[in-house]
């Protein structure tokens, strides 16, 4: 009753391709001064030569004294800042007190590694104050390796902005010239300009950017045009 | 007035109609069986003593250990079931490492104690959690240790519920001991006097007679953390008392 197949009928299986990942663009900075430090980020959201959305800032305030920069995969960048928010509020009802830039860092430093086999693909930079008032920023592989640094930019731009920090904070590649530290104003400034060069090159970067100052007085945000093609 | 009791006091999830919860004052009652244990605080640290039953010469002293390391920073004196507080330190320890691990920063003391009280109120019939028993715990454990709010100890009985003190004593003497500390206690106290009192407190409160092998007494101040005394410094303070 059923003719009989023939071998010419079948195909291959089609093998559905599971990309787990994406890349949405978007660039982090953070300088850490004396008595201050800031994260940088622009707002725009990409994915290919789509851009999704033109005010997505990518700085999240974590404590009175810390925040975090965070840009990769979009969705992963929502899961990861969501468990940070739990995770801090947790520790604070525990121990009764905000927890300190050093250990946020630490913690997130076991969170991305407690993923080592899926990693969440997010650049993280958290800038904050230590325990004396300190300036300081931490820098985050996607699998957890961290360092503390003194300037460090993450994310679709970053090859081009970090040689620019560098010459100009650590005082590379001059001579005769030794690097003196900036006070907030100065690094702003120099924000502005190295974001400004990177938007020029990089199509993941631009629209806008947003500055978070931290200081003993607070978190201070200012915003700063880019350009948006 | 025990007789009155007899219901209700075989569950240990069953409140009376009291609203008493008698399996758990009972191992309350566990702890007054104990040996006394002292905890001093101090602006320089925190001083713990206790006393060591040593019933029998063929005793080796030494093998009985009721002051433990938490973590550095951090020391446990207990009274009660000693076996029982195994399970405590345990949980103690790894929940200071875990917040080592995790946070790269010392646990803080009251953190360490409401993380072992957690454990303590988890008793009961059935689905145990790892580490969880079947009844309530029969001892009682004085943390001390020095963390960012300075020199601290606490208190902490068979209900979980932990108190933060400046001097408590727990165990058979603890009555006697705990006037004594009241009346010997002071805010400008030095770690040196504090050893010297508790140790004079547990001499007046002790059946033996206190000499340096039935006792054992630690400090932990913020620079040296956790120190146990040795024969030969017990010694020299029990000679001045």
């Amino acid at each position: 009753m059923a003719s009989a197949s023939v071998l010419s009928e079948y195909k291959a299986p089609i093998s559905a391709h599971f990309s787990p990942y994406d890349f949405n663009g978007g660039t982090v900075l953070a300088i850490a001064g004396n008595d201050f430090a800031l994260i940088a980020t622009d707002t725009r959201l990409s994915q290919g030569f789509a851009i999704h959305s033109r005010e997505c800032p990518k700085t999240f305030t974590l404590t009175n004294n810390t925040i975090l920069g965070c840009c990769g995969f979009h969705g992963d960048v929502l899961t990861l800042t969501k468990t940070l928010a739990a995770r801090l509020q947790i520790f604070e009802k525990d121990h009764n007190k905000p927890m300190p830039t050093a250990s946020i860092a630490a913690m997130l430093s076991t969170i991305l590694y407690y993923r080592r086999f899926f990693p969440y693909y997010t650049h993280n930079v958290v800038a904050g104050l230590d325990e004396e008032g300190k300036g300081c920023v931490y820098s985050f592989d996607p699998v957890g390796c961290y360092e503390k640094e003194s300037f460090r930019a993450k994310g679709s731009a970053s090859a081009m902005l970090q040689p620019l920090l560098d010459n100009q904070i650590g005082g590379k590649n001059q001579n005769g010239y030794t690097a003196q530290s900036l006070t907030s104003t100065q690094c702003v400034a120099l924000v502005k300009d190295v974001f400004t060069s990177a938007a020029e090159r990089d199509i993941y970067t631009g629209d806008n950017i947003i500055i978070s100052v931290v200081n003993k007085d607070g978190i201070k945000s200012e915003k700063f045009p880019l350009r948006r093609d | 007035m025990f007789l009155t009791r007899s219901e209700y006091d075989r569950g240990v999830n069953t409140f009376s109609p009291e609203g008493r919860l008698f399996q758990v004052e009972y191992a309350i009652e566990a702890i007054k069986l104990g040996s006394t244990a002292i905890g001093l605080k101090t602006n320089e640290g925190v001083v713990l003593a206790v006393e060591k039953r040593v019933t029998s010469s063929l005793i080796e002293a030494g093998s009985i250990e009721k002051i433990m390391e938490v973590d550095k920073h951090i020391a446990c004196a207990m009274s009660g079931l000693i076996a029982d507080s195994k399970t405590l330190i345990d949980k103690a320890r790894v929940e200071a490492q875990n917040h080592w691990f995790t946070y790269n920063e010392n646990m803080g003391v009251e953190g360490v104690t409401q993380a072992v009280s957690n454990l303590a109120l988890q008793f009961g019939d059935d689905d145990p959690d790892p580490g969880a028993m079947s009844r309530p715990f029969g001892v009682a454990l004085l943390f001390a240790g020095v963390d960012e709010k300075g020199p601290r100890l606490f208190h902490m009985d068979p209900s979980g519920t932990f108190i933060q003190y400046d001097g408590k004593a727990i165990g058979s003497g603890s009555e006697g001991a705990q006037q004594a500390l009241q009346e010997v206690y002071h805010k400008s106290m030095t770690l040196k006097e504090a050893c010297k009192a508790a140790l004079t407190i547990l001499k007046q409160v002790m059946e033996e007679k206190l000499n340096s092998t039935n006792v054992e007494m630690c400090t932990v101040t913020p620079q040296n953390l956790f120190r146990m005394f040795t024969k030969e410094e017990l010694e020299d303070i029990i000679r001045e008392i």
